[in-house]
């Protein structure tokens, strides 16, 4: 059993502290993003997991046994970096084989493990190149060998396609989930990209400055967002989000723009509160309410079209083509059921929609 | 009439010759004609004191039959050779040591490292002086004043000819480690932690990560420093001449330091001349061999 247990784990740099107190399950053969802004202390998350920091307090266990104090090679983990760190000066098969030739494995099991795994992803024909004779995606994908010949426990990813352009990560997004659901190695990923999350975790975990803000299945943190910051971080276009109170059974923008309610809002009147709509929630409809448009973007697919409801920007996503121009008037109405409401203050969700 | 002119100045101006010519005349000034000009005086018999002279090779043919010739160059490369190889593993462990503390944030470093260089910018002549005040067998010698008051009897570190040489080298390499730790330890600069990071991972403790990752990325700085501290050591004459002047019993004579004395104590231009083309000779090998040693393990990448 493979699983990894984060319990109360702290970092702190001198007098700075990074992370202040994480726990974090994963179960056997999962596959976990860690997923927050530059500087939220995921990266670091991962170093700790993987032994390349050291953990200022609280316990990380895998497979049952508490690596605390362990070196990263004693671990039984195989990390895949942004920069794919490659050994320039050995070839494919070399880097994908440095790990088994250092714990003596014999040449002729190496041979046959690295070419188990440069089949796996399509490497067999690199085996005797240099990184530098290779692309940026074939780098990656030696990378990701060099951490698959090992056959550890668990699979560890810095933000691995960063570095590749856009198309290109598409087609590893997809290969890396593929990977994983060959192999079944349990798997933390970290990124700052939420579509990335979104695409291949079992389970995402948002965090925002050294905090845990949610964890969930993709589609549970879409649906069910606890707070504004996971609201607005997943999900692309993001939430739009409108200030405003609770009176009389509507909700009243700051603007004065009255906005329809789903259901029971007793308890709500008069306190600030954020009213949250995804802009694919959003649909064309005579009884909807009142928005200005300002830019039309079509995608082909969609349209995107961000327009004004008095002072708030409102970005809506249309399954239809869009014929309209600046400055047209358009009703909209939001899906009663995919209505968000949140605290100003504090930032919580305040019903379960 | 002016937009012709221009246009000539502009041609002029995009010729590479024009931004050449500087330094050419600099070099063909102060390098290539010396350097020539002691080829021809090396075919010569010129002396220092009489003002004719006649072309001949008798200079070539004396230097080469001379026996003190031979163990000149031996003393040359031992010399060099003890210095290169002591450099370039003290170079490696001092930056090593220094690039390790500069990653702890450790305190004390930058004086670490302005010791090391204060040593090299001193000149060779006063390196070879204050080793000889150091080590001098004589009552004022510091460091045989008190291994006699510890053992009663006093070590000829500069006056016994098996240890000269040794104290030489030792010399050397105290006052040249900086240039090598310099070059290495720009040379580990240039090497991406995550390697270190993915080699510690994979498994490599300390010592298979200086040999996978840290000497395999820093060969072609190695080569270098090889060339330079080669082709240094190989014409070495200051802290010789300073320190022991080539002695005890001609025990530490580098062919730099004969030259010297065929000139300027013999008056003998030109066969010390010749001697300086030999010593030229030795370089251009050395460097040739560097660089087929460099081509190979270029392409062996």
């Amino acid at each position: 059993m493979s699983q990894v247990t984060i319990a109360n784990v702290r970092k702190t740099y001198g007098s700075a502290t990074i992370i202040p107190d994480v726990s974090l399950d994963i179960s056997d053969g999962e596959f976990v993003i860690l997923v927050g802004p530059s500087g939220c202390g995921k990266s670091t998350l991962l170093r700790m997991i993987a032994g390349l920091e050291a953990i200022s307090g609280g316990d990380i266990a895998i497979g049952g046994r508490v690596v605390n104090n362990l070196q990263p090679k004693e671990r039984d983990i195989a990390m895949v970096f942004q920069n794919y760190a490659l050994y320039p000066h050995m070839t494919v098969a070399d880097n994908m084989g440095f790990s088994l030739r250092l714990s003596k494995v014999p040449k002729a099991q190496i041979a046959e493990d690295v070419a188990k795994a440069a089949k796996i992803l399509g490497l067999t024909a690199l085996l005797d190149r240099y990184p530098g004779q290779l692309s940026g995606g074939q780098r990656q994908r030696v990378a990701m060998g060099r951490a698959i010949v090992r056959n550890p426990q668990v699979f560890l990813f810095d933000e691995p396609l960063s570095n590749l352009d856009a198309k290109l990560r598409v087609q590893m997004r997809a290969e890396i989930k593929e990977l994983h659901q060959k192999l079944k190695t349990t798997t933390i990923y970290v990124t700052h990209d939420q579509i990335e999350a979104m695409t291949m975790a079992d389970k995402i975990v948002v965090m925002r400055s050294g905090v845990i803000e949610q964890i969930g299945a993709p589609l549970e943190l879409y649906d069910h967002p606890r707070n504004l910051f996971v609201a607005s971080f997943i999900g692309s276009p993001s939430m739009n989000l409108i200030h405003g109170r609770v009176e009389g059974g509507h909700f009243v923008s700051d603007g004065g723009h009255r906005l329809p309610l789903p259901r029971a809002t007793a308890g709500l009147e008069g306190r600030p509160l954020v009213y949250g709509v995804r802009p694919e929630h959003l649909a064309l409809a005579d009884d909807g309410f009142e928005v200005e448009i300002a830019v039309v973007e079509p995608t082909g697919s969609e349209s995107h079209v961000l327009a004004r409801l008095g002072d708030n920007d409102l970005t809506c996503v249309f399954r239809e083509r869009i014929t309209l121009r600046s400055g047209d008037r358009v009703r909209v109405r939001p899906e009663p059921d995919n209505i968000h409401i949140f605290d100003a203050q504090s930032g919580d969700r305040v019903i379960q929609v | 009439m002016t937009s012709t002119s221009s246009s000539a100045w502009a041609r002029v101006q995009d010729s590479p010759w024009f931004w050449l010519l500087p330094a050419g005349l600099f070099l063909l000034v102060f390098y290539t004609w010396p350097l020539l000009d002691v080829v021809r005086l090396s075919f010569t018999n010129a002396s220092l004191v009489a003002p004719d002279y006649d072309y001949t090779f008798d200079s070539y043919r004396r230097v080469l039959r001379d026996p003190s010739t031979l163990r000149t160059l031996k003393v040359t490369f031992l010399f060099a050779g003890g210095s290169v190889i002591l450099k370039l593993v003290l170079g490696m462990a001092l930056a090593l040591a220094i690039d390790a503390g500069v990653k702890r944030g450790l305190h004390g470093i930058v004086l670490v490292r302005t010791s090391v260089l204060a040593a090299w910018v001193i000149p060779g002549v006063v390196v070879g002086v204050l080793w000889k005040i150091l080590l001098s067998t004589s009552s004022h010698g510091l460091l045989n004043y008190w291994i006699q008051a510890a053992f009663g009897n006093s070590v000829g570190f500069l006056t016994d000819p098996d240890i000269a040489l040794s104290t030489a080298i030792l010399a050397n390499v105290w006052r040249g480690v900086a240039f090598t730790m310099i070059l290495l330890y720009a040379g580990l600069q240039r090497i991406p932690p995550e390697l270190y990071e993915a080699a510690r991972v994979d498994g490599a403790g300390a010592i298979a990560r200086f040999r996978f990752v840290t000497l395999p990325t820093l060969a072609p700085v190695i080569f270098i420093a090889l060339v330079l501290i080669t082709i240094g050591g190989i014409n070495t004459f200051d802290l010789i001449m300073a320190l022991t002047e080539g002695g005890p019993a001609r025990a530490t004579e580098v062919v730099g330091l004969r030259v010297y004395q065929q000139v300027f104590q013999f008056m003998n231009l030109g066969r010390g001349a010749a001697l300086a083309v030999l010593l030229l000779a030795v370089n251009l090998l050395m460097t040739l061999i560097y660089l087929r040693l460099l081509r190979i393990n270029r392409k062996t990448d």
